[in-house]
């Protein structure tokens, strides 16, 4: 499933995401490698997704403690001599980037994300309504690989719609890559006008 | 919801100072209640159905209790001793278990990452070794010889010094903390951290603090405590689960958490539940 956009998570930052299996801390390290991991440090329970991304590893902002890509710990500062301990570890999740869209894979996978080869990631906005009523709102069409087709400010656009634990979606919307700015701003309002629209009872009950 | 033990413990429901006869309302474990000041000069607190409770003031609070208290509020004679400045810090309203927020209080291996370059800084990570123990007479928990970097330890402290603590837990949701003092040298600050459990996932956290400081403005002193605070309210909202784990398994102490493991312990021991996860839940 999408969950973010590339450009969403530059080098040495982390961000919290909400997915099937939990909440999440995605993070890519200073040298740009992309890695999700569970939104839970196991020492005092804090989340990891408000810690701090320093080399190759994400480190928890309560004490410190920090893990690798595959989630093992490698330092506890309280006890710099110590080498952690194995079994110490956060659970992590695999997760790929195909043309600027972050993908969290869902289940053991040989399948590869869609590839959209004429759109560009332009922006994600939360909308308090389902996928479901966000195609309505769209009059748009769903695709076999789980993308919306439709037309914003009179331009074509992709909507990847990851559905949230709470019933809302994360929507990524991708313009033409040929668009203008200013046609790329058009679409970003248009969007907002759709999330608008999807949001209202009247779309809600039409996709029930 | 069940209280357990707890129920008759004594809590901080407000500022002595604060309450008048136009009186108060707050909450105590679930229950509203109500705080004013008598003709006589006393206080008086009761719950929304009139049910009188158990008063008493000090430490600058007034103290009650839903159940009937077997103990006096415990004692802090240090801050008795002439000279100090007793400071009102006011109250920090935390979305979090009040057992966490003892403990997180307990806690100075977080020192360089949530109060950076105030109490802690990094490359002066490490805990050395630090004695704990459970005083049966008293029946408190108490960290001794704890040593920890400071970059600034006080508002009155100029640079940076390796500061020397004592921590005492002599109720469930209250913590005294004993430091070294900047301006007198062989004397300790006091600085305490009492709770009152508003829920089991929310409380109102009043610090107060018996100083030797008679140079810096009590404003200051107000503001300084109070940032610390802040800081590590960004932490007690975020930790998962809300509640306090009490069964091993959840969470993973080390060496630098035994004064943590000591408290959990004697929680379990007294059932001292209210705000804490059971591997029953």
């Amino acid at each position: 499933m999408p969950v973010a956009l590339s450009s969403d998570i530059p080098p040495a930052t982390v961000i919290p995401l909400q997915t099937p299996s939990g909440p999440m801390a995605l993070w890519r390290s200073a040298s740009g490698r992309l890695s999700m991991s569970a939104d839970r440090c196991p020492h005092r329970g804090m989340r990891l997704s408000h810690g701090f991304v320093r080399g190759e590893a994400l480190s928890c902002i309560y004490h410190g403690w920090s893990y690798s890509q595959d989630g093992h710990c490698l330092r506890i500062p309280a006890h710099p001599d110590l080498e952690p301990p194995a079994a110490i570890r956060v659970a992590t999740a695999t997760v790929c980037e195909t043309g600027g869209v972050v993908w969290l894979a869902l289940a053991q996978t040989e399948s590869q994300p869609p590839r959209f080869s004429h759109h560009t990631p332009l922006r994600s906005l939360a909308f308090a309504a389902a996928p479901t009523a966000i195609l309505v709102a769209l009059n748009g069409r769903a695709s076999a690989d789980g993308s919306m087709q439709g037309e914003l400010a009179g331009l074509s656009v992709i909507l990847l719609c990851a559905p949230q634990p709470d019933g809302t979606s994360m929507v990524h919307v991708l313009a033409p890559s040929d668009a203008t700015l200013e046609e790329r701003l058009a679409i970003s309002s248009a969007t907002e006008a759709l999330r608008r629209t999807a949001e209202t009872a009247l779309a809600t009950e039409a996709a029930a | 919801m069940t209280t357990g033990a707890m129920r008759d413990e004594w809590y901080p429901v407000g500022l002595r100072s604060k309450v008048d006869a136009g009186g108060q309302q707050t909450m105590l474990m679930g229950e509203q209640i109500r705080l004013r000041e008598t003709p006589g000069g006393a206080v008086a607190v009761e719950t929304a159905d009139g049910r009188a409770l158990p008063v008493v003031v000090g430490h600058g609070h007034v103290w009650t209790s839903l159940g009937q208290p077997t103990r006096p509020l415990f004692a802090i004679p240090e801050a008795d001793q002439p000279g100090r400045r007793l400071v009102e810090v006011g109250v920090v309203r935390v979305r979090c278990s009040p057992l966490r927020a003892v403990e997180n209080f307990l806690d100075i291996a977080h020192f360089p990452f949530v109060h950076t370059d105030i109490l802690g800084a990094e490359p002066h990570t490490e805990v050395e070794r630090y004695e704990v123990e459970i005083r049966e007479k008293e029946d408190e928990v108490w960290a001794t010889k704890v040593r920890f970097y400071q970059p600034q330890a006080a508002k009155s402290a100029s640079g940076g010094i390796t500061t020397d603590y004592m921590y005492r837990v002599p109720a469930p949701t209250c913590s005294v903390l004993y430091k070294t003092c900047p301006a007198r040298p062989g004397e300790w600050d006091v600085i305490t951290l009492f709770v009152q459990p508003l829920t089991e996932e929310l409380c109102d956290v009043w610090p107060w603090m018996a100083l030797y400081d008679d140079v810096t403005p009590m404003t200051d002193l107000i503001h300084f405590q109070q940032m610390i605070f802040l800081q590590d309210r960004s932490i007690l909202e975020n930790q998962i689960p809300r509640r306090l784990p009490l069964d091993p398994g959840m969470e993973i102490p080390t060496r630098a958490d035994l004064t943590s493991v000591a408290y959990r312990r004697w929680l379990k021991r007294h059932n001292y539940t209210y705000g804490a996860q059971l591997v029953a839940q």
